[in-house]
């Protein structure tokens, strides 16, 4: 059928429903939509991180976040990770830190130039994902990507471990305020892929048992810097 | 069960297929936690989130007003998606959507393709049209995949394989590994991160369905928990979304009312744990994303939906609280429905796909107490629209035998007689109690015999109340 049929079809349709339109209540508003947000941003983040299954920590500095990072890689043992460009882990120094502890960061210019397969064997062996966040939302513990060159979605996606680096002036209150965040961007000029991450890759399909990891990572975890 | 027809050839016994699911105990193990699962996290869900009334109620204003200007709301979707990159094609129905498909993949060379748990691939039959076109075709969510192995059709709309109990599962997986896997479910799910990475990495294109459309960006929302989703749009070189035109909502900053909503009543969870938003193909500079985009949004019955009065059954975001709510649902599972969509959304929508008469107990597979609304993240009228299918059959040719019309018209002007309606209650209590045995009747004879196939009445009193009220009641 042709486009212009099918829309010919749904705008006859359109109208004859609004015969139909549902009684609806007034002056509902999406501001009453909005969660109650009593305690601390920080506090009521990884409270919710916890919830959803993920493994939060608070530190004051880059520097501690590093430690953090250290512990997790003696756990883990990786040898090559997935990292994203951002500014948040340009403070972390990964590219120096990274090999200072055996762990090899795979750099996105070289295997850009490598072939397809090559490339795939590459990003498919990596065992850890280190990524920062667009903003993350305390109401729910979700972390948002937006991914472009150098915030690679495969980051936060293939490796079995995601460890994401954030902020405290980072965290939005409010899904609701995650429309403002990219109020700049809208409507044309949003990244090709935004995810909102909201625990460990899970699946209950299995007579309804939690197993984590079944596609994406098994392990997550957020290391919030908060100098206060 | 056999008796799912997959491609739905021939016709659907419901009351057959209802009796065997409540004979099945591996079926009825698996219904019996459900109740206390997902549909208790679901109620405990809104519960904690008071303001969920609020949202509901907007999500639900959301839909109406897209419904009433779809048209334009799909022209500004089309002119969205091409702005970045991607491609809209549309489907009047699916078979039209299966061509659509075939063609795009057949001209770029496609052998592989993985695909993304979608109620909408399901309701168009592309998996069967793919494989005949010679596609290998591998579903990556785990319960799709397992369904799929054991040839089945899902019977949930976001637990797929919850009619299949570990036992089962562990020979299905057992048997695509060729060897006996360790029976705990971590292996197995492990067992099937492996071998569906693999079909991830070589596959050429990705199919999806969309939990949303966004007509301001152009934008396919995808939800999933396990990230099957993610990879889908990720590693293959093309995504074609597949999307029914009732998808669509007006803006991106519409998404945050149903992302508090969906969840919640699908799972309980405040958010899934991946929401995608795709916006395109992949941008030039970026390493991994597909190269081309394509969205096939399709009618296949939806606009006839659309001018009349079941509208409302539209407004349905695929969560599943309703077949979790449903006291039937619990009893008899989603394949009994016989349709692709099972539970109370599905005794609506299957009719109205798939036709009133040769889906008749549908909408009888009800008994209204309103659980599924109150679930419903957008606060479908879903009794009330039952009520109005039932209503709809009887005026259908053929549907009422002449005696059960006689019967009811008969009935119906004893009750507005009241003279008729008091001798009607004195030959009751002179007459009906002789079939009964210790207060209860166990069956009743002739053409009545139905009402007590599976259920006893009690028997009228002996006395009537108004008569009772002349001796007794009057001081």
């Amino acid at each position: 059928m042709s486009r212009e049929t099918f829309l010919a079809r749904v705008r006859q349709a359109a109208a004859a429903g609004r015969a139909y339109r549902v009684h609806v209540q007034p002056g509902i508003t999406a501001e009453m939509g909005r969660a109650a947000h009593g305690a601390d941003l920080v506090v009521e983040f990884i409270a919710e991180v916890t919830k959803a299954g993920g493994r939060p920590v608070v530190v004051r500095t880059p520097e501690e976040a590093k430690q953090q990072l250290v512990e997790l890689f003696r756990f883990y043992e990786p040898r090559s990770a997935l990292c994203w460009q951002h500014p948040v882990l340009e403070k972390l120094q990964l590219a120096e830190f990274l090999p200072s502890h055996g762990v090899e960061q795979i750099d996105f210019a070289v295997i850009a130039r490598q072939d397809f397969d090559h490339r795939r064997g590459t990003i498919l062996a990596a065992d850890i994902g280190i990524t920062s966040a667009d903003c993350a939302v305390a109401e729910t513990g979700s972390l948002v990507m937006a991914h472009g060159a150098g915030l690679e979605r495969i980051a936060s996606l293939l490796p079995p471990v995601f460890v994401a680096v954030v902020e405290r002036a980072q965290i939005v209150p409010d899904l609701f305020d995650v429309v403002a965040h990219f109020g700049g961007r809208l409507p044309e000029k949003l990244p090709s892929n935004i995810t909102f991450i909201t625990g460990p890759s899970k699946t209950g399909d299995i007579e309804s048992k939690l197993v984590t990891g079944v596609h994406g990572p098994g392990k997550w975890h957020v290391i919030v810097i908060d100098p206060q | 069960m056999s008796q799912t027809d997959y491609t739905r050839q021939t016709h659907h016994e419901f009351l057959v297929a209802a009796e065997q699911a409540l004979d099945d105990p591996k079926l009825q193990a698996s219904l019996t936690n459900l109740g206390d699962t997902l549909a208790q996290r679901n109620r405990e869900a809104w519960a904690a989130f008071p303001q969920s009334d609020a949202v509901r109620e907007l999500a639900r204003q959301i839909k109406d007003e897209t419904l009433a200007h779809l048209d334009e709301y799909l022209e500004e979707f089309e002119v969205s998606v091409r702005r970045r990159g991607g491609e809209v094609h549309y489907a009047a129905d699916g078979a039209e959507a299966c061509t659509a498909i075939t063609e795009i993949l057949r001209s770029r060379g496609v052998k592989k393709v993985v695909k993304s748990k979608s109620m909408t691939t399901e309701e168009i039959h592309l998996n069967e049209a793919l494989e005949a076109a010679e596609f290998e075709v591998v579903e990556t969510d785990l319960g799709e995949f397992i369904v799929q192995l054991s040839k089945q059709r899902p019977s949930h709309l976001v637990a797929p394989a919850l009619h299949l109990r570990m036992p089962e599962i562990h020979e299905l997986l057992s048997g695509d590994a060729g060897e006996t896997l360790p029976n705990t479910p971590e292996d197995m799910a492990l067992y099937a991160r492996r071998r569906l990475r693999a079909d991830f990495a070589t596959a050429d294109a990705g199919i999806t369905g969309g939990n949303f459309a966004i007509a301001d960006t152009g934008s396919i929302v995808l939800i999933s928990n396990e990230g099957n989703a993610r990879l889908t749009v990720s590693l293959p070189r093309i995504h074609i979304a597949i999307v029914g035109i009732e998808k669509l909502i007006p803006k991106f900053a519409d998404l945050p009312v149903f992302l508090k909503v969906l969840a919640r009543a699908a799972t309980g969870q405040k958010m899934s744990v991946y929401t995608s938003v795709i916006n395109g193909p992949k941008l030039p500079d970026e390493l991994e994303g597909p190269e081309e985009m394509h969205v096939v949004l399709l009618d296949n019955g939806r606009t006839r939906i659309l001018e009349g009065p079941l509208r409302e059954s539209l407004f349905c975001i695929r969560c599943g609280a309703c077949l979790n709510a449903c006291p039937i649902y619990r009893n008899i599972g989603g394949h009994a429905y016989g349709g692709v969509y099972s539970g109370p959304i599905g005794a609506i929508i299957t009719p109205l796909y798939d036709g009133l008469v040769a889906n008749h107990h549908l909408p009888h597979a009800s008994s209204l107490c309103g659980a599924c609304q109150a679930a419903c993240p957008v606060k479908i009228a879903i009794p009330e629209m039952l009520i109005r299918l039932r209503d709809q059959l009887h005026a259908e040719p053929g549907e009422l035998g002449w005696a059960e019309g006689k019967a009811y018209g008969l009935w119906a002007r004893s009750m507005r007689v009241p003279w008729i309606y008091r001798l009607g209650t004195w030959l009751a209590t002179r007459t009906v109690g002789r079939l009964s045995k210790n207060g209860w009747i166990r069956k009743l004879p002739g053409a009545l015999h139905g009402w007590t196939k599976s259920r006893d009445f009690p028997a009228p009193a002996s006395e009537r109340f108004r008569d009772w009220w002349k001796r007794e009641g009057e001081l």
